[in-house]
């Protein structure tokens, strides 16, 4: 059924209707009578946001490339045009096909963020298909699956979902649409399926397992049933150099947020910074060669038109060939009016020799991130970052011409005390003299430095999974602090968020299965869109947790011990909780952790990949 | 370099491509096409491309305009069948050639513009309803500009060259100034005919307009080419 004739007429009452009718220049058409199981990969916000993630490009690629599979995107409609399908009976639908999604084998989201919990209880409702797993039936299709770094944690939305992809899906999706075509065409229910999926390594069946709880509200056990694995392992990919990887993307018509070719250089990271729940869950640290990086972009230029090409990991200078590879990408990015950015760049390997490649490409501010303003709370933080290497990357900056630089900071990490805050403001000044002093800085021009400011939150398998995230008093009370500090200095701008959605995030990342029915209360009430401040209803999550008998203390601020069964322990991210432990017991005396090339610090990866990480001299 | 006029139609999915964002797939298109179109030169080089006439989001048209130039060892043909390979099926190139007109030459487009009936509405009485409407000696509209808004009187503006009664729906063919320094969207009038209905024919109601531009034209009535 394709829909086209009941979208068209409610597409000129709203806001970039572009967003809502597909047929952009690299979507994937096929026949639906040529192919053996439809996938609607969801995107549980909207289309600029949803259209800018790796991810989602990395796995549409995969699914399609199969001819017997067709993957379709699907967004979470903005509010305006949200009210039109609910008042006009239009389904959620496909941008391919324009077909209703409720028709499909696999009702697939991607979640990165735990303040989109909401949107994806809308988009199934959107969908007409039961936002309650239970409620679905013995009936095969569609199955409601997730993937994506918050599936670290699955608990808080586990009764919605009927399977969790578990670490890297690009081999994984594959082999659960296969069993899944095997079964379906056998004749098989929806509960053998979950059952036979439950097998595969990186699936994880959470209506398998029934949780229990200690009188204090605490998990006391995780019990599976019918032969599901006692614990879950993550997937990842064996060869990431040769892994395949989109050579075209949907180009979209509309302005996204990142509006890019993008290549993926490394993937996992070996910093082991205590806070970044990415640079544990995406280990073990793998590269791509300089070779591989430069055809993939290349192929990838040619087959988008992309003017401008962005390198993608969580260190991208922690690449041991970056100026190789700088070299053999501007070898075509300049003749070919190609611009190149690289984010994440780290300010202890930042070298004069990437500096001037970096020169040749761009010039806009640079970005770094000390996280943490005193070199006691970095040290805390295993940040690894001293405040000379952050000074001789400013003063390469600033002789090169640059004349702003933006910081990105935490407050309330754990030991945090008043003094960090105010470090904070005191980096920035030494950063503003050091400017000064410069003999070759750029004439005429103010230095510029923007502190931004989040808000820490305490993340599964983190070494800090174990702390309490600061109560909003204590959150005010710095952000007050920082106020003051910042005050009368010129060249500084300190920017910071209110607290709440931090809150409801440390809540969620954190959570237990008995969240699934405050989600759910709070979605009744008319939360969605949480990640947006014009839509983000604190008072009515509150009113959720007051109705399902839970607060959001117990979550985010209680002090949890080392003995304690976490909601997630039975999923199995190939970092132990013994090296958590360890690593927190350090960051309590202040003392680092190397990165992992210099010293392997036996985070447990090397049991599950059966070979170290690097090779050590 | 081979400076070249083409036209090109904007159909069904891509009709709702806006203005500003289809200068940005066209661009896209040439790049993934390998069609060495002309850069600008200076300190911010970037592909030259020129749309002498907006299209209004959601209008259909098969005669859409676009200005480029070759710089290279390439036929206009060829750069034709690239650009329709890596163009989606509903942005099509119909046919390429030298430029004629200048931007400034043109002065009106056509439109049919389709009102389709309510399910209680006859199109006899929508008809009859339009005939009123615009018998009327003038029908001002707040039109926006750059400097705020402005009345504009449509009567005056507006031709229209015919007008068909159909099943469920009725077609008007209207004939709007188009160019550089006056610009006329039919759906200023469609939108004028819609505030009308309540007060003048309450029982008269509408569904979904289609609009589609058929013509760009020069002062003498010729084809824009």
């Amino acid at each position: 059924m394709n829909l086209f004739e009941k979208i068209e007429p409610l597409l000129l009452r709203v806001q970039k209707p572009a967003r809502y009718i597909g047929g952009e220049m690299g979507s994937v058409m096929k026949d639906k009578a040529d192919v053996k199981a439809r996938f609607a990969f969801c995107f549980p916000d909207r289309y600029d946001v949803g259209m800018s993630n790796l991810g989602m490009k990395i796995l549409y690629s995969c699914i399609n490339a199969r001819p017997e599979y067709w993957c379709e995107r699907v967004f979470a409609p903005d509010t305006d045009f949200e009210a039109l399908m609910r008042e006009n009976g239009l389904p959620l639908y496909g941008l391919e096909s324009l077909e209703p999604i409720r028709d499909f084998d696999f009702i697939g989201f991607t979640i990165g963020y735990e303040l989109c919990y909401t949107n994806i209880l809308n988009m199934l409702d959107l969908a007409d298909v039961p936002v309650w797993q239970r409620d679905r039936g013995e009936s095969i299709a569609p199955i409601v699956c997730a993937g994506g770094s918050c599936c670290c944690n699955p608990e808080p939305i586990a009764d919605f979902v009927d399977l969790f992809f578990l670490g890297e899906g690009e081999e994984l999706d594959l082999e659960v649409m296969d069993l899944y075509v095997k079964m379906r065409d056998a004749g098989a229910t929806r509960s053998e399926f979950l059952r036979a999926a439950s097998q595969i390594q990186g699936v994880y069946v959470p209506s398998l397992y029934d949780v229990t709880y200690n009188p204090d509200g605490t998990v006391q056990a995780v019990t599976p049933k019918d032969g599901a694995p006692a614990t879950v392992k993550k997937r990842i990919i064996e060869n990431f150099d040769q892994c395949p990887v989109p050579e075209e993307f949907v180009v979209p018509f509309s302005e996204i947020v990142h509006d890019r070719a993008v290549t993926e250089v490394l993937r996992g990271c070996l910093r082991g910074c205590r806070f970044c729940q990415a640079g544990f869950l995406y280990r073990p640290f793998r590269e791509k060669s300089p070779e591989t990086v430069c055809r993939q972009s290349r192929v990838l230029i040619e087959n988008t038109g992309y003017d401008e090409l962005s390198l993608c990991s969580l260190s991208t200078s922690d690449h041991s060939q970056i100026e190789e590879m700088m070299d053999g990408l501007l070898t075509f990015t300049e003749t070919e009016h190609i611009n190149l950015s690289l984010p994440s760049l780290r300010v202890d390997n930042f070298s004069a020799g990437l500096m001037n490649r970096l020169r040749r490409v761009r010039s806009s501010g640079l970005t770094f991130a000390p996280e943490a303003g005193t070199q006691r709370l970095r040290d805390v933080i295993n940040k690894n970052v001293t405040e000379e290497e952050l000074m001789r990357t400013c003063r390469i900056a600033f002789s090169a011409g640059q004349t702003s630089v933006k910081l990105y900071f935490m407050m309330g990490l754990p030991t945090e005390t008043d003094d960090d805050i105010r470090g904070i403001i005191e980096l920035a000044q030494r950063v503003v003299d050091l400017f000064y002093e410069g003999e070759r800085r750029p004439k005429g021009k103010p230095v510029q430095i923007s502190c931004s400011v989040a808000t820490f939150v305490p993340k599964p398998f983190t070494p800090f999974e174990f702390h309490p995230q600061d109560t909003r008093e204590m959150i005010a009370h710095k952000q007050k602090i920082l106020e003051e500090a910042v005050a009368g200095h010129k060249r500084i701008r300190a920017s910071w968020h209110f607290p709440d959605t931090s809150i409801l995030e440390a809540v969620l990342a954190r959570g237990d299965r008995r969240l699934s029915s405050v989600i759910f209360g709070a979605w009744q009430r008319g939360c969605i869109m949480d990640a947006w401040s014009e839509h983000f209803y604190y008072d009515r999550w509150l009113a959720a947790f007051a109705d399902a008998g839970l607060t959001p203390e117990f979550y985010a601020n209680r002090d949890r011990s080392y003995e304690e069964v976490f909601p997630w322990d039975h999923i199995d991210y190939f970092v132990d909780k013994k090296f958590l432990i360890r690593e927190n017991e350090k960051a309590k005396q202040a003392a680092t952790t190397p990165h992992c090339r210099l010293s392997c610090a036996n985070c447990g990866v090397i049991r599950e990949t059966g070979h170290p990480c690097f090779t050590y001299n | 370099m081979i400076p070249v006029r083409a036209t090109f139609e904007k159909r069904r999915r891509a009709k709702y491509i806006s203005h500003l964002d289809l200068m940005r797939c066209m661009q896209r298109a040439f790049k993934r096409a390998g069609v060495p179109i002309w850069y600008t030169e200076g300190f911010n080089p970037h592909a030259y491309l020129m749309f002498p006439l907006a299209l209004s989001l959601g209008c259909e048209s098969g005669c859409e305009c676009m200005d480029f130039r070759i710089d290279g060892e390439m036929s206009m043909q060829e750069a034709m069948e690239r650009l329709n390979r890596v163009l989606p099926p509903d942005l099509q190139i119909l046919s390429v050639a030298d430029p004629v007109h200048k931007h400034t030459d043109i002065t009106a487009a056509d439109y049919a513009v389709t009102i389709d009936c309510a399910e209680d509405t006859a199109a006899e009485a929508l008809r009859q309803s339009w005939d009123t409407f615009f018998a009327q000696p003038e029908i001002l509209v707040e039109k926006k500009t750059k400097r705020g808004t402005a009345q504009v009187d449509l009567k005056s503006q507006a031709q229209l060259l015919g007008a068909d009664t159909l099943e469920n729906a009725v077609r008007l063919h209207l004939r709007m100034p188009a160019g550089t320094s006056v610009n006329v969207n039919p759906s200023l009038l469609t939108d004028a005919f819609l505030a009308w209905l309540p007060e003048n024919a309450a029982d008269v109601h509408t569904g979904m307009i289609h609009a589609e531009r058929l013509a760009i034209l020069c002062a003498d009535g010729s084809d824009f080419v």
